[in-house]
Protein backbone atom coordinates (compact mmCIF):
# COMPACT_ATOMS: atom_id res chain seq x y z
CA UNK A 1 0.00 0.00 0.00
CA UNK A 2 1.50 3.34 -0.80
CA UNK A 3 1.59 6.18 2.00
CA UNK A 4 -0.72 8.01 0.40
CA UNK A 5 -3.29 4.90 0.73
CA UNK A 6 -1.94 4.69 4.47
CA UNK A 7 -3.24 8.11 5.25
CA UNK A 8 -6.76 8.14 3.27
CA UNK A 9 -7.43 5.10 4.60
CA UNK A 10 -5.99 5.75 8.22
CA UNK A 11 -8.72 9.32 7.65
CA UNK A 12 -11.29 7.37 6.71
CA UNK A 13 -11.17 4.87 9.29
CA UNK A 14 -11.33 7.17 12.35
CA UNK A 15 -14.53 8.53 10.34
CA UNK A 16 -16.27 5.37 10.61
CA UNK A 17 -17.51 6.11 14.40
CA UNK A 18 -19.67 8.46 12.79
CA UNK A 19 -20.50 6.79 9.46
CA UNK A 20 -21.92 3.50 11.40
CA UNK A 21 -24.18 3.06 14.09
CA UNK A 22 -21.60 1.02 16.64
CA UNK A 23 -23.83 0.18 19.11
CA UNK A 24 -23.30 1.25 23.24
CA UNK A 25 -22.02 -1.83 24.61
CA UNK A 26 -19.18 -1.79 21.80
CA UNK A 27 -16.26 0.08 23.74
CA UNK A 28 -17.00 -1.65 27.10
CA UNK A 29 -17.23 -4.88 25.36
CA UNK A 30 -13.87 -4.00 23.55
CA UNK A 31 -12.74 -3.47 27.32
CA UNK A 32 -13.54 -6.81 27.96
CA UNK A 33 -11.82 -8.59 24.90
CA UNK A 34 -8.62 -7.14 26.08
CA UNK A 35 -8.67 -9.92 29.15
CA UNK A 36 -7.30 -13.01 29.70
CA UNK A 37 -11.40 -14.53 29.96
CA UNK A 38 -10.71 -16.11 33.70
CA UNK A 39 -9.99 -12.27 34.81
CA UNK A 40 -13.26 -10.57 33.18
CA UNK A 41 -16.04 -10.12 35.76
CA UNK A 42 -19.04 -11.99 35.08
CA UNK A 43 -21.60 -9.49 36.20
CA UNK A 44 -19.81 -7.22 33.96
CA UNK A 45 -20.60 -9.61 30.90
CA UNK A 46 -24.51 -10.30 32.31
CA UNK A 47 -24.73 -6.79 32.10
CA UNK A 48 -23.73 -6.22 28.76
CA UNK A 49 -25.54 -9.18 27.37
CA UNK A 50 -28.67 -7.65 29.19
CA UNK A 51 -28.42 -4.36 27.37
CA UNK A 52 -29.84 -5.49 24.49
CA UNK A 53 -33.03 -7.07 23.87
CA UNK A 54 -31.92 -9.23 20.66
CA UNK A 55 -28.66 -9.69 22.46
CA UNK A 56 -30.49 -11.16 25.40
CA UNK A 57 -32.70 -12.89 23.16
CA UNK A 58 -29.87 -14.64 21.42
CA UNK A 59 -27.86 -15.94 24.57
CA UNK A 60 -31.06 -17.85 25.58
CA UNK A 61 -31.41 -19.42 22.11
CA UNK A 62 -28.00 -20.22 22.12
CA UNK A 63 -27.99 -21.71 25.91
CA UNK A 64 -31.18 -23.43 24.85
CA UNK A 65 -29.65 -24.92 21.76
CA UNK A 66 -28.82 -28.90 21.60
CA UNK A 67 -24.80 -27.66 21.09
CA UNK A 68 -25.21 -26.82 24.98
CA UNK A 69 -27.86 -28.75 26.89
CA UNK A 70 -31.17 -29.92 27.07
CA UNK A 71 -32.39 -28.07 30.46
CA UNK A 72 -34.68 -25.02 30.22
CA UNK A 73 -32.69 -21.84 30.81
CA UNK A 74 -34.69 -18.60 31.66
CA UNK A 75 -32.46 -15.97 32.74
CA UNK A 76 -29.90 -14.07 30.66
CA UNK A 77 -27.40 -15.30 33.78
CA UNK A 78 -27.88 -18.68 33.80
CA UNK A 79 -27.41 -18.64 30.03
CA UNK A 80 -24.25 -17.34 30.59
CA UNK A 81 -23.21 -19.86 33.30
CA UNK A 82 -24.15 -22.23 31.15
CA UNK A 83 -22.29 -20.89 27.71
CA UNK A 84 -18.98 -19.70 29.23
CA UNK A 85 -17.53 -16.43 29.24
CA UNK A 86 -15.69 -17.37 26.25
CA UNK A 87 -18.57 -18.37 24.09
CA UNK A 88 -20.78 -15.54 25.45
CA UNK A 89 -17.89 -12.83 24.65
CA UNK A 90 -17.48 -14.02 21.07
CA UNK A 91 -21.30 -13.69 20.42
CA UNK A 92 -21.67 -10.11 21.99
CA UNK A 93 -18.76 -9.59 19.51
CA UNK A 94 -20.64 -10.73 16.48
CA UNK A 95 -23.61 -9.29 17.52
CA UNK A 96 -21.77 -6.06 17.70
CA UNK A 97 -20.16 -6.50 14.49
CA UNK A 98 -23.46 -7.18 12.38
CA UNK A 99 -25.06 -3.60 14.43
CA UNK A 100 -21.52 -1.88 13.21
CA UNK A 101 -22.36 -3.57 9.99
CA UNK A 102 -25.99 -1.85 8.04
CA UNK A 103 -27.26 -4.65 6.80
CA UNK A 104 -27.14 -3.62 2.54
CA UNK A 105 -23.48 -3.37 3.35
CA UNK A 106 -22.18 -6.84 3.99
CA UNK A 107 -20.21 -7.67 1.20
CA UNK A 108 -18.90 -11.38 2.25
CA UNK A 109 -21.81 -13.71 2.88
CA UNK A 110 -22.05 -12.99 6.80
CA UNK A 111 -23.04 -16.66 8.16
CA UNK A 112 -19.61 -17.80 5.72
CA UNK A 113 -17.95 -14.81 7.47
CA UNK A 114 -18.73 -16.14 11.22
CA UNK A 115 -18.18 -19.42 10.59
CA UNK A 116 -14.31 -18.62 9.49
CA UNK A 117 -14.03 -16.30 11.76
CA UNK A 118 -15.45 -18.41 14.91
CA UNK A 119 -13.52 -21.39 12.90
CA UNK A 120 -9.88 -19.86 13.10
CA UNK A 121 -10.67 -19.28 17.02
CA UNK A 122 -11.47 -22.27 17.68
CA UNK A 123 -8.45 -23.92 15.71
CA UNK A 124 -5.76 -21.37 17.00
CA UNK A 125 -6.58 -21.98 20.14
CA UNK A 126 -6.83 -26.33 19.87
CA UNK A 127 -3.36 -25.66 18.34
CA UNK A 128 -1.97 -23.27 21.06
CA UNK A 129 -2.95 -26.17 23.28
CA UNK A 130 -1.93 -28.76 21.50
CA UNK A 131 1.63 -26.93 21.07
CA UNK A 132 1.96 -25.73 24.86
CA UNK A 133 1.47 -21.79 23.76
CA UNK A 134 0.81 -19.91 27.36
CA UNK A 135 -2.26 -18.06 26.52
CA UNK A 136 -4.74 -19.97 24.71
CA UNK A 137 -7.82 -17.39 25.17
CA UNK A 138 -5.53 -14.57 23.67
CA UNK A 139 -4.81 -17.30 20.50
CA UNK A 140 -8.90 -17.84 20.36
CA UNK A 141 -9.57 -13.67 20.05
CA UNK A 142 -6.52 -13.43 17.52
CA UNK A 143 -8.71 -16.20 15.42
CA UNK A 144 -11.65 -14.28 15.67
CA UNK A 145 -10.47 -10.78 14.99
CA UNK A 146 -7.73 -11.71 12.53
CA UNK A 147 -10.58 -10.58 9.60
CA UNK A 148 -11.36 -7.21 11.01
CA UNK A 149 -10.51 -5.53 7.84
CA UNK A 150 -13.43 -6.89 5.94
CA UNK A 151 -15.33 -4.93 8.35
CA UNK A 152 -14.05 -1.65 6.74
CA UNK A 153 -13.98 -2.71 3.49
CA UNK A 154 -17.40 -3.34 3.56
CA UNK A 155 -18.66 0.16 4.76
CA UNK A 156 -16.01 2.30 3.69
CA UNK A 157 -15.49 0.53 0.64
CA UNK A 158 -18.37 -1.42 -0.32
CA UNK A 159 -18.31 -0.65 -4.09
CA UNK A 160 -14.96 -1.75 -4.37
CA UNK A 161 -15.07 -4.60 -2.41
CA UNK A 162 -17.87 -6.21 -4.16
CA UNK A 163 -16.10 -6.07 -6.96
CA UNK A 164 -13.45 -7.82 -5.67
CA UNK A 165 -14.89 -10.31 -4.45
CA UNK A 166 -16.54 -11.26 -7.46
CA UNK A 167 -13.24 -11.23 -9.20
CA UNK A 168 -12.23 -13.64 -6.58
CA UNK A 169 -14.94 -15.84 -7.28
CA UNK A 170 -14.47 -15.84 -10.68
CA UNK A 171 -11.34 -16.54 -10.53
CA UNK A 172 -11.63 -19.02 -7.74
CA UNK A 173 -8.68 -17.43 -5.63
CA UNK A 174 -7.36 -15.65 -2.69
CA UNK A 175 -9.61 -12.48 -1.86
CA UNK A 176 -6.57 -10.54 -1.24
CA UNK A 177 -4.78 -10.96 -4.06
CA UNK A 178 -7.74 -9.05 -5.94
CA UNK A 179 -8.05 -6.54 -3.35
CA UNK A 180 -4.83 -5.57 -3.98
CA UNK A 181 -5.80 -5.34 -7.57
CA UNK A 182 -8.73 -3.38 -7.18
CA UNK A 183 -8.54 -1.43 -3.89
CA UNK A 184 -4.78 -1.14 -3.62
CA UNK A 185 -4.29 -2.07 -0.27
CA UNK A 186 -5.99 -5.83 1.84
CA UNK A 187 -7.98 -6.31 4.48
CA UNK A 188 -5.00 -7.19 6.26
CA UNK A 189 -4.56 -3.43 6.51
CA UNK A 190 -7.40 -2.06 6.76
CA UNK A 191 -7.78 -4.57 9.66
CA UNK A 192 -4.55 -3.57 11.48
CA UNK A 193 -5.87 0.11 11.16
CA UNK A 194 -9.69 -0.77 12.64
CA UNK A 195 -7.89 -2.93 15.70
CA UNK A 196 -5.34 0.36 16.46
CA UNK A 197 -8.42 2.78 16.21
CA UNK A 198 -10.04 0.82 18.58
CA UNK A 199 -7.31 0.52 21.07
CA UNK A 200 -6.84 -3.24 20.35
CA UNK A 201 -3.33 -5.05 21.75
CA UNK A 202 -0.39 -4.81 19.55
CA UNK A 203 -0.30 -8.13 19.26
CA UNK A 204 -3.86 -8.57 17.37
CA UNK A 205 -3.03 -5.27 15.21
CA UNK A 206 -0.54 -7.32 14.15
CA UNK A 207 -2.16 -10.68 13.44
CA UNK A 208 -4.86 -8.97 11.82
CA UNK A 209 -1.87 -7.80 9.28
CA UNK A 210 0.01 -10.37 8.94
CA UNK A 211 -2.21 -13.41 8.87
CA UNK A 212 -1.67 -14.32 5.58
CA UNK A 213 1.88 -13.36 4.79
CA UNK A 214 4.38 -13.45 8.09
CA UNK A 215 7.57 -13.32 5.80
CA UNK A 216 6.65 -9.40 5.89
CA UNK A 217 7.49 -9.25 9.60
CA UNK A 218 11.14 -9.89 10.74
CA UNK A 219 10.48 -12.17 13.65
CA UNK A 220 7.32 -13.38 13.31
CA UNK A 221 5.54 -14.28 16.46
CA UNK A 222 3.80 -17.37 17.46
CA UNK A 223 0.36 -15.98 17.36
CA UNK A 224 0.60 -14.56 13.84
CA UNK A 225 1.98 -17.69 12.57
CA UNK A 226 -0.86 -19.45 14.72
CA UNK A 227 -3.26 -17.71 12.92
CA UNK A 228 -1.90 -17.57 9.65
CA UNK A 229 -2.23 -21.92 9.73
CA UNK A 230 -5.26 -21.79 11.02
CA UNK A 231 -6.87 -19.80 8.76
CA UNK A 232 -5.50 -21.81 5.82
CA UNK A 233 -7.12 -24.80 7.83
CA UNK A 234 -10.41 -23.34 8.21
CA UNK A 235 -10.03 -22.61 4.33
CA UNK A 236 -9.25 -26.17 2.64
CA UNK A 237 -11.93 -27.34 6.01
CA UNK A 238 -13.89 -25.49 4.18
CA UNK A 239 -14.85 -22.43 6.18
CA UNK A 240 -13.46 -19.89 4.03
CA UNK A 241 -15.66 -17.28 2.78
CA UNK A 242 -17.72 -18.25 1.21
CA UNK A 243 -16.82 -19.34 -2.02
CA UNK A 244 -14.93 -22.29 -3.60
CA UNK A 245 -11.43 -21.13 -3.62
CA UNK A 246 -8.96 -23.70 -6.02
CA UNK A 247 -6.44 -23.88 -3.03
CA UNK A 248 -3.58 -26.31 -2.13
CA UNK A 249 -1.46 -25.70 1.06
CA UNK A 250 2.09 -27.78 2.06
CA UNK A 251 1.47 -26.53 5.75
CA UNK A 252 4.57 -28.73 6.72
CA UNK A 253 6.69 -26.23 4.56
CA UNK A 254 4.78 -22.93 5.62
CA UNK A 255 6.95 -19.70 6.35
CA UNK A 256 4.83 -19.56 9.40
CA UNK A 257 5.36 -23.51 10.31
CA UNK A 258 8.68 -23.01 10.23
CA UNK A 259 9.14 -20.40 12.97
CA UNK A 260 6.91 -21.82 14.98
CA UNK A 261 8.15 -25.46 14.79
CA UNK A 262 11.61 -24.16 16.08
CA UNK A 263 9.54 -22.07 18.92
CA UNK A 264 7.76 -25.07 19.60
CA UNK A 265 8.93 -28.60 19.01
CA UNK A 266 5.83 -29.97 19.73
CA UNK A 267 3.74 -29.12 16.72
CA UNK A 268 6.53 -31.65 14.90
CA UNK A 269 5.03 -34.21 16.96
CA UNK A 270 1.61 -33.51 15.57
CA UNK A 271 -0.06 -35.70 12.76
CA UNK A 272 -1.52 -33.04 10.47
CA UNK A 273 -4.23 -35.28 8.87
CA UNK A 274 -5.21 -35.96 12.42
CA UNK A 275 -5.50 -32.46 13.55
CA UNK A 276 -7.56 -31.88 9.96
CA UNK A 277 -9.74 -34.44 10.90
CA UNK A 278 -10.27 -33.39 14.33
CA UNK A 279 -10.90 -29.79 12.85
CA UNK A 280 -13.54 -31.04 10.83
CA UNK A 281 -15.12 -33.10 13.23
CA UNK A 282 -15.40 -29.93 14.84
CA UNK A 283 -17.39 -27.77 12.08
CA UNK A 284 -20.91 -29.11 13.01
CA UNK A 285 -19.90 -27.29 16.48
CA UNK A 286 -19.49 -24.10 14.36
CA UNK A 287 -22.03 -24.30 12.34
CA UNK A 288 -24.75 -24.56 14.85
CA UNK A 289 -23.53 -21.94 16.98
CA UNK A 290 -23.15 -19.54 14.01
CA UNK A 291 -26.62 -20.73 12.70
CA UNK A 292 -28.43 -20.22 16.08
CA UNK A 293 -26.65 -17.26 16.97
CA UNK A 294 -26.36 -15.49 13.75
CA UNK A 295 -28.13 -17.25 11.33
CA UNK A 296 -31.49 -15.42 11.52
CA UNK A 297 -29.63 -11.99 11.87
CA UNK A 298 -27.32 -12.58 8.77
CA UNK A 299 -30.18 -14.54 6.42
CA UNK A 300 -32.02 -11.07 7.17
CA UNK A 301 -29.08 -8.76 6.06
CA UNK A 302 -28.36 -10.94 2.93
CA UNK A 303 -31.98 -10.11 1.56
CA UNK B 1 -24.06 -39.07 27.19
CA UNK B 2 -19.77 -39.08 27.66
CA UNK B 3 -17.52 -41.56 25.54
CA UNK B 4 -16.87 -44.28 27.58
CA UNK B 5 -12.87 -44.04 27.75
CA UNK B 6 -12.50 -47.88 26.88
CA UNK B 7 -13.70 -46.65 23.28
CA UNK B 8 -10.70 -43.76 23.00
CA UNK B 9 -8.22 -46.55 24.01
CA UNK B 10 -10.14 -48.70 20.90
CA UNK B 11 -9.66 -45.63 18.66
CA UNK B 12 -5.90 -44.84 19.61
CA UNK B 13 -5.39 -48.42 19.10
CA UNK B 14 -6.77 -48.48 15.69
CA UNK B 15 -4.94 -45.37 14.33
CA UNK B 16 -1.60 -46.74 15.80
CA UNK B 17 -2.05 -50.03 14.11
CA UNK B 18 -4.16 -49.03 11.02
CA UNK B 19 -3.26 -45.11 10.46
CA UNK B 20 -7.38 -44.73 10.44
CA UNK B 21 -8.52 -41.97 12.82
CA UNK B 22 -11.84 -40.97 14.02
CA UNK B 23 -12.42 -37.62 15.96
CA UNK B 24 -13.40 -37.24 19.17
CA UNK B 25 -16.86 -35.68 17.38
CA UNK B 26 -17.22 -38.49 15.27
CA UNK B 27 -16.44 -41.37 18.10
CA UNK B 28 -20.20 -42.24 17.61
CA UNK B 29 -19.73 -43.64 14.29
CA UNK B 30 -16.63 -46.01 15.50
CA UNK B 31 -18.68 -46.80 19.09
CA UNK B 32 -21.61 -48.31 16.50
CA UNK B 33 -19.52 -50.14 14.52
CA UNK B 34 -18.02 -51.70 17.02
CA UNK B 35 -21.01 -52.51 19.45
CA UNK B 36 -21.71 -54.75 15.72
CA UNK B 37 -18.49 -57.03 16.72
CA UNK B 38 -19.09 -56.55 20.73
CA UNK B 39 -22.49 -58.52 20.06
CA UNK B 40 -21.00 -61.00 17.69
CA UNK B 41 -17.94 -61.72 19.87
CA UNK B 42 -20.55 -61.54 23.40
CA UNK B 43 -18.35 -58.91 24.77
CA UNK B 44 -20.51 -56.66 27.02
CA UNK B 45 -18.47 -53.93 27.56
CA UNK B 46 -16.22 -51.36 26.10
CA UNK B 47 -13.53 -51.98 28.05
CA UNK B 48 -14.46 -56.38 27.82
CA UNK B 49 -13.79 -55.72 23.83
CA UNK B 50 -10.54 -54.03 23.92
CA UNK B 51 -9.61 -56.88 25.63
CA UNK B 52 -10.43 -59.02 22.05
CA UNK B 53 -8.52 -56.72 20.60
CA UNK B 54 -5.14 -56.42 22.79
CA UNK B 55 -4.60 -59.88 25.13
CA UNK B 56 -6.89 -62.58 23.56
CA UNK B 57 -5.16 -65.00 21.30
CA UNK B 58 -7.56 -64.04 18.69
CA UNK B 59 -6.59 -60.13 18.16
CA UNK B 60 -5.43 -60.45 15.03
CA UNK B 61 -8.46 -61.61 13.58
CA UNK B 62 -10.82 -59.33 15.31
CA UNK B 63 -9.01 -56.18 14.48
CA UNK B 64 -9.14 -57.19 11.07
CA UNK B 65 -12.68 -57.82 11.38
CA UNK B 66 -13.25 -54.36 13.08
CA UNK B 67 -11.55 -52.97 10.11
CA UNK B 68 -13.81 -54.54 7.87
CA UNK B 69 -16.51 -52.97 9.52
CA UNK B 70 -14.98 -49.56 9.87
CA UNK B 71 -14.93 -49.38 6.46
CA UNK B 72 -17.56 -51.28 4.74
CA UNK B 73 -19.83 -49.23 2.83
CA UNK B 74 -16.49 -46.97 1.88
CA UNK B 75 -17.31 -48.39 -1.82
CA UNK B 76 -19.36 -46.58 -4.28
CA UNK B 77 -18.70 -44.51 -7.24
CA UNK B 78 -17.99 -40.58 -6.69
CA UNK B 79 -17.72 -40.88 -3.26
CA UNK B 80 -14.71 -38.37 -2.30
CA UNK B 81 -15.63 -35.58 -4.65
CA UNK B 82 -12.71 -33.26 -2.93
CA UNK B 83 -10.38 -35.81 -4.38
CA UNK B 84 -11.85 -35.37 -7.79
CA UNK B 85 -11.79 -31.37 -7.54
CA UNK B 86 -8.01 -31.47 -6.39
CA UNK B 87 -7.86 -33.53 -9.07
CA UNK B 88 -9.52 -31.02 -11.75
CA UNK B 89 -7.91 -27.72 -10.05
CA UNK B 90 -4.84 -28.35 -9.34
CA UNK B 91 -3.11 -32.19 -10.06
CA UNK B 92 -4.12 -32.48 -13.08
CA UNK B 93 -3.27 -28.93 -14.46
CA UNK B 94 0.30 -29.28 -12.48
CA UNK B 95 1.44 -33.00 -14.07
CA UNK B 96 0.45 -32.06 -17.60
CA UNK B 97 2.49 -29.26 -17.24
CA UNK B 98 5.03 -31.53 -15.88
CA UNK B 99 4.81 -33.54 -18.40
CA UNK B 100 4.09 -31.65 -21.49
CA UNK B 101 7.73 -29.59 -20.85
CA UNK B 102 8.93 -33.74 -21.25
CA UNK B 103 6.93 -34.40 -24.45
CA UNK B 104 4.48 -36.34 -23.43
CA UNK B 105 0.91 -36.42 -23.76
CA UNK B 106 -0.18 -39.47 -21.64
CA UNK B 107 -1.45 -39.65 -18.21
CA UNK B 108 -1.28 -42.57 -16.13
CA UNK B 109 -3.64 -43.40 -13.48
CA UNK B 110 -3.28 -46.72 -10.66
CA UNK B 111 -6.21 -47.50 -8.81
CA UNK B 112 -4.57 -49.85 -5.83
CA UNK B 113 -6.64 -52.37 -4.06
CA UNK B 114 -9.53 -51.35 -6.02
CA UNK B 115 -11.63 -53.75 -4.62
CA UNK B 116 -14.97 -54.41 -6.81
CA UNK B 117 -14.33 -51.80 -9.05
CA UNK B 118 -15.96 -48.65 -8.39
CA UNK B 119 -12.78 -46.10 -8.00
CA UNK B 120 -11.75 -46.89 -11.39
CA UNK B 121 -14.99 -46.26 -12.84
CA UNK B 122 -15.40 -43.25 -11.43
CA UNK B 123 -11.64 -42.21 -12.47
CA UNK B 124 -12.60 -43.47 -16.07
CA UNK B 125 -15.97 -41.11 -16.04
CA UNK B 126 -14.03 -38.40 -14.30
CA UNK B 127 -11.46 -38.33 -17.04
CA UNK B 128 -13.15 -39.26 -20.31
CA UNK B 129 -15.51 -35.67 -18.98
CA UNK B 130 -12.02 -33.53 -18.58
CA UNK B 131 -11.13 -35.22 -21.94
CA UNK B 132 -13.68 -32.69 -23.33
CA UNK B 133 -12.01 -29.73 -21.70
CA UNK B 134 -8.42 -30.08 -20.16
CA UNK B 135 -7.46 -32.87 -21.19
CA UNK B 136 -7.93 -32.46 -24.89
CA UNK B 137 -5.47 -33.91 -26.79
CA UNK B 138 -4.12 -36.35 -23.90
CA UNK B 139 -4.49 -39.98 -23.35
CA UNK B 140 -4.54 -41.67 -20.61
CA UNK B 141 -4.75 -45.13 -19.10
CA UNK B 142 -6.37 -46.40 -15.97
CA UNK B 143 -4.57 -49.18 -14.22
CA UNK B 144 -6.68 -50.91 -11.56
CA UNK B 145 -5.56 -53.59 -9.05
CA UNK B 146 -6.27 -55.83 -6.23
CA UNK B 147 -5.48 -59.11 -4.62
CA UNK B 148 -8.56 -60.96 -4.58
CA UNK B 149 -9.56 -62.86 -7.99
CA UNK B 150 -13.48 -62.01 -6.80
CA UNK B 151 -13.57 -58.50 -6.66
CA UNK B 152 -11.77 -58.46 -9.65
CA UNK B 153 -14.16 -60.40 -11.29
CA UNK B 154 -17.21 -58.36 -10.23
CA UNK B 155 -14.72 -55.30 -11.06
CA UNK B 156 -14.35 -56.75 -14.80
CA UNK B 157 -18.08 -57.52 -14.92
CA UNK B 158 -18.99 -53.33 -14.03
CA UNK B 159 -22.32 -54.46 -13.13
CA UNK B 160 -23.68 -52.09 -10.57
CA UNK B 161 -26.69 -51.69 -8.06
CA UNK B 162 -28.52 -48.26 -7.01
CA UNK B 163 -26.21 -48.00 -3.86
CA UNK B 164 -22.35 -48.33 -5.61
CA UNK B 165 -24.07 -45.60 -8.15
CA UNK B 166 -26.44 -43.27 -5.65
CA UNK B 167 -23.81 -40.39 -6.44
CA UNK B 168 -23.61 -40.72 -10.09
CA UNK B 169 -25.89 -38.71 -12.14
CA UNK B 170 -28.42 -39.60 -14.57
CA UNK B 171 -26.18 -37.53 -17.49
CA UNK B 172 -23.38 -40.17 -16.33
CA UNK B 173 -25.40 -43.15 -15.81
CA UNK B 174 -26.89 -42.48 -19.51
CA UNK B 175 -23.67 -41.72 -20.90
CA UNK B 176 -21.25 -44.35 -19.68
CA UNK B 177 -23.68 -47.00 -18.80
CA UNK B 178 -26.81 -49.42 -19.91
CA UNK B 179 -29.18 -51.57 -18.86
CA UNK B 180 -28.14 -54.63 -17.14
CA UNK B 181 -31.26 -55.97 -15.00
CA UNK B 182 -34.52 -54.53 -13.12
CA UNK B 183 -32.02 -52.71 -10.98
CA UNK B 184 -28.29 -52.99 -12.13
CA UNK B 185 -26.86 -51.05 -14.74
CA UNK B 186 -23.44 -52.25 -16.25
CA UNK B 187 -20.82 -50.54 -17.92
CA UNK B 188 -20.74 -49.45 -21.66
CA UNK B 189 -17.41 -51.12 -23.58
CA UNK B 190 -16.28 -47.46 -23.50
CA UNK B 191 -16.03 -47.32 -20.12
CA UNK B 192 -14.84 -50.78 -19.59
CA UNK B 193 -11.79 -50.23 -22.36
CA UNK B 194 -10.11 -46.97 -20.46
CA UNK B 195 -9.30 -50.03 -17.13
CA UNK B 196 -6.88 -52.47 -17.28
CA UNK B 197 -7.65 -55.09 -14.58
CA UNK B 198 -4.94 -57.17 -12.99
CA UNK B 199 -3.87 -59.05 -10.14
CA UNK B 200 -1.33 -57.35 -7.94
CA UNK B 201 -0.34 -58.20 -4.64
CA UNK B 202 1.19 -55.21 -3.33
CA UNK B 203 3.96 -56.89 -0.60
CA UNK B 204 5.28 -58.49 -4.02
CA UNK B 205 8.24 -56.28 -4.13
CA UNK B 206 9.77 -57.90 -8.04
CA UNK B 207 6.17 -56.75 -9.46
CA UNK B 208 5.88 -53.18 -8.04
CA UNK B 209 9.36 -52.45 -9.36
CA UNK B 210 8.03 -52.93 -12.77
CA UNK B 211 5.07 -50.50 -12.36
CA UNK B 212 6.82 -47.17 -13.68
CA UNK B 213 6.23 -43.77 -14.65
CA UNK B 214 2.19 -43.41 -12.97
CA UNK B 215 1.44 -40.01 -12.37
CA UNK B 216 -1.73 -40.38 -9.50
CA UNK B 217 -1.77 -42.98 -7.46
CA UNK B 218 -5.20 -43.95 -5.14
CA UNK B 219 -4.55 -46.58 -2.30
CA UNK B 220 -7.44 -45.99 -0.15
CA UNK B 221 -8.19 -48.28 2.62
CA UNK B 222 -5.87 -50.60 2.11
CA UNK B 223 -2.81 -49.98 3.97
CA UNK B 224 -4.99 -50.55 6.61
CA UNK B 225 -4.50 -53.69 6.74
CA UNK B 226 -0.72 -53.95 6.91
CA UNK B 227 1.93 -54.11 9.86
CA UNK B 228 4.28 -51.10 9.22
CA UNK B 229 6.71 -52.65 8.18
CA UNK B 230 4.93 -53.95 5.02
CA UNK B 231 3.19 -50.40 5.24
CA UNK B 232 6.64 -48.50 5.06
CA UNK B 233 7.49 -51.00 2.03
CA UNK B 234 4.70 -50.49 -0.22
CA UNK B 235 4.79 -46.57 0.29
CA UNK B 236 8.51 -46.67 -0.73
CA UNK B 237 7.21 -48.72 -3.78
CA UNK B 238 4.46 -46.40 -4.52
CA UNK B 239 7.06 -43.30 -4.48
CA UNK B 240 9.57 -44.98 -7.10
CA UNK B 241 5.77 -45.99 -8.93
CA UNK B 242 5.50 -42.42 -9.50
CA UNK B 243 6.35 -39.62 -11.76
CA UNK B 244 8.33 -36.91 -10.10
CA UNK B 245 5.74 -34.49 -9.57
CA UNK B 246 2.94 -37.24 -8.94
CA UNK B 247 0.28 -37.78 -6.49
CA UNK B 248 -0.67 -40.33 -3.94
CA UNK B 249 -4.16 -40.31 -2.54
CA UNK B 250 -4.94 -42.10 0.33
CA UNK B 251 -8.80 -42.89 2.54
CA UNK B 252 -10.38 -39.81 3.51
CA UNK B 253 -9.29 -40.78 7.84
CA UNK B 254 -5.91 -42.46 6.87
CA UNK B 255 -2.63 -40.81 7.61
CA UNK B 256 1.21 -42.06 6.79
CA UNK B 257 2.22 -39.86 9.84
CA UNK B 258 5.45 -41.83 11.46
CA UNK B 259 5.25 -44.20 8.21
CA UNK B 260 6.59 -42.55 5.57
CA UNK B 261 9.00 -38.64 5.15
CA UNK B 262 9.67 -38.86 1.74
CA UNK B 263 6.46 -37.78 0.34
CA UNK B 264 5.01 -34.51 1.19
CA UNK B 265 1.36 -33.95 2.65
CA UNK B 266 -0.64 -31.40 0.86
CA UNK B 267 -3.96 -30.43 1.84
CA UNK B 268 -6.77 -29.20 -0.32
CA UNK B 269 -10.04 -28.17 0.22
CA UNK B 270 -11.79 -31.54 2.16
CA UNK B 271 -9.02 -34.01 1.09
CA UNK B 272 -4.99 -34.39 1.62
CA UNK B 273 -2.51 -35.97 -0.61
CA UNK B 274 0.96 -36.53 -0.86
CA UNK B 275 3.34 -35.48 -3.07
CA UNK B 276 5.98 -36.48 -4.76
CA UNK B 277 8.56 -33.54 -5.17
CA UNK B 278 10.64 -33.10 -8.54
CA UNK B 279 14.33 -32.75 -7.38
CA UNK B 280 14.98 -28.96 -6.32
CA UNK B 281 10.93 -27.97 -5.79
CA UNK B 282 10.90 -26.42 -2.33
CA UNK B 283 7.20 -25.96 -1.86
CA UNK B 284 4.01 -27.46 -3.08
CA UNK B 285 1.25 -25.20 -2.05
CA UNK B 286 -0.74 -22.39 -3.79
CA UNK B 287 -2.64 -19.98 -1.85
Amino acid sequence: MTADKHQQLQAQIKKLDSISTAPAILKPLLDILRQPAENVPFDKVVELASYDGAIAAQCLRLANSPLVGSRQIETVRTAIAALGIERVRSMLFGVCVNQVIPKEKWVLDPVAFWRHSLGCALVTQRMAKGIGYPEPDKAYLAGLLHDLGFLVNSILYNEDFRKCLKLALDRRSALGLCETEILGFTHCESGQLLAEHWGLPHELSETARYHHDVTELKNAGPLVCLVHLSDLLCRVCNLGYGYEEILSVELGRDSAWIPLVTAYPALSEVDLVRFTLDIEGAMDQIVTTVDSVFGKTAAAGKS
Amino acid sequence: MPTDPAFLKIRDLIYRISGIYQSEEKLYLLTSRCGRRMTAVGAKSAAEYLEHLTTRGNRDAELRLLLNEITIGETYMFRHLPQLEAMRNVILPQVMQTKGAMGFKRLRFWSAGCSTGEEPYTLAMFLLEESAKQLAGWTFDILATDLNDNSLETARAGIYGEYALRNTSETLRKKYFKVHGEKTLQASDQLKSQIRFERVNLSDGTKMLFLKGIDVIFCCNVLIYFDLASKRRVVQHFYSNLMPGGYFFLGHAESLFQVDDTFRLIHFPGTTAYWKAPAGKTGGGKK
